[in-house]
């Protein structure tokens, strides 16, 4: 009888573990940020980057930093009013440092709202034509606004009161863990478990604090991009076909991602290779 | 003399009758070839487990199909199936979350 009892409870723990007993958000993120801090001791808690070199560089950068011009821009399209007189700051009565904000979970739209998301539904209730997600005006508003909130904390909430919150957060962690394309790859086979290692010529960037620098201005664009350009680079790179911008998928990567990087300062726009 | 003569001009005639009996094979080899991969494409899409040069792959064996290279577009357009084929597969591989052993 004894044995039996035994038996049927180490089955109930083995069934627990391969269930994978969903842990919640803040249980998830600390093991993230544990993960990342383990494996690079060295690198302070807030700042860029695990190599040496690429932190002098960026630093360089960051003296004259190509994003400027954008900033600029953005803030002359924050300050111009639309065709029926109405501004951004209707929309955002606490903008611009608004940054900070997304992304949200929105009961109303039963979705998670991204900042540029966000942005064309201002436009779009003003009479104004939405902006495309990935390049051109999209960058220089975000810029703007990402400049003005730099300082602030990351702090995605996943509500409790709302089951489509988390099952949007839910949606972005397995799209994060997902191998997909003919390479196989899901963002933790890079961005985890061979963060900072070389492919071709370039390291991989750690997981932690992959949502505090956008928009980035990126060398290889020659120009600022949205998250989502890169989420769709990203995809292509490992040869999958990507999805839309501001789609669903990467809106709720996007969700999961920020949260995992709660608590770290927002310092956009970024300037990267 | 002649028997050689006629010989060489009926093997000449059977291998051109045969050539273009082939010709006409490919035609359709290719064509089926295209549907089966354009299947396998939407089939994998279904999952969100499309890569990103099948579709790229079909479109190469078209035009090689409206080129007349037949050869080609098959070979072209088995490799898009088999794309196709493997981005379901692996899309299902992924149904569950898998939390890799390295992040516990």
């Amino acid at each position: 009888m004894k044995n039996i009892l035994k038996q049927l409870a180490m089955l109930m723990v083995l069934f627990g573990v391969v269930l994978n007993v969903q842990a919640t958000p803040e249980e998830d993120r600390e093991l993230f940020q544990r993960f990342n801090q383990e494996r690079f001791p060295n690198v302070p808690s807030q700042e860029y980057s695990f190599d040496q070199a690429g932190r002098e560089n960026w630093e360089a950068i960051e003296e004259f930093p190509p994003y400027e011009p954008f900033i600029d821009s953005g803030q002359e399209m924050w300050e111009t009013p639309f065709a029926n007189g109405k501004t951004y700051k209707d929309c955002f009565p606490e903008g611009p440092v608004i940054a900070q904000n997304y992304p949200r979970w929105d009961k109303q739209q039963g979705m998670v709202v991204t900042l540029a998301l966000a942005i064309n539904q201002c436009r779009e209730a003003n009479g104004e034509r939405p902006l495309k997600y990935k390049k051109g005006d999209i960058n220089d508003i975000l810029s703007y606004i990402a400049f003005q909130s730099r300082g602030q904390k990351t702090q995605v909430e996943v509500p409790a009161d709302d089951p489509g919150a988390l099952a949007a957060y839910e949606a972005g962690k397995k799209f994060y863990f997902t191998r997909r394309g003919q390479l196989n790859f899901s963002c933790a086979s890079c961005h985890l478990q061979n963060s900072s290692l070389n492919i071709r010529s370039e390291a991989l960037s750690p997981a932690l604090g992959h949502t505090t620098h956008w928009p980035t201005y990126r060398s290889k664009w020659g120009t600022v991009g949205t998250l989502h350009r890169r989420f769709t680079g990203c995809n292509k790179q490992v040869r999958a076909k990507p999805f839309k911008a501001q789609g669903e998928e990467y809106r709720n990567l996007e969700y999961y991602l920020t949260y995992m990087s709660n608590g770290l300062e927002l310092n956009g726009p970024g300037a990267r290779k | 003399m002649i028997s050689k003569i006629t010989g060489i001009v009926f093997s000449g005639l059977i291998f051109g009758m045969m050539s273009g009996i082939v010709s006409a094979a490919d035609t359709t080899q290719a064509q089926k070839a295209i549907a089966a991969a354009e299947n396998a494409q939407k089939k994998a899409a279904s999952v969100d487990g499309e890569w990103r040069d099948t579709g790229k792959i079909i479109k190469k064996a078209k035009a090689a199909q409206s080129k007349g290279d037949y050869a080609q577009a098959v070979k072209l357009a088995n490799k898009a199936e088999r794309q196709g084929e493997l981005g379901y597969e692996q899309a299902h591989s992924q149904e569950k979350l898998q939390i890799p052993s390295y992040l516990k």
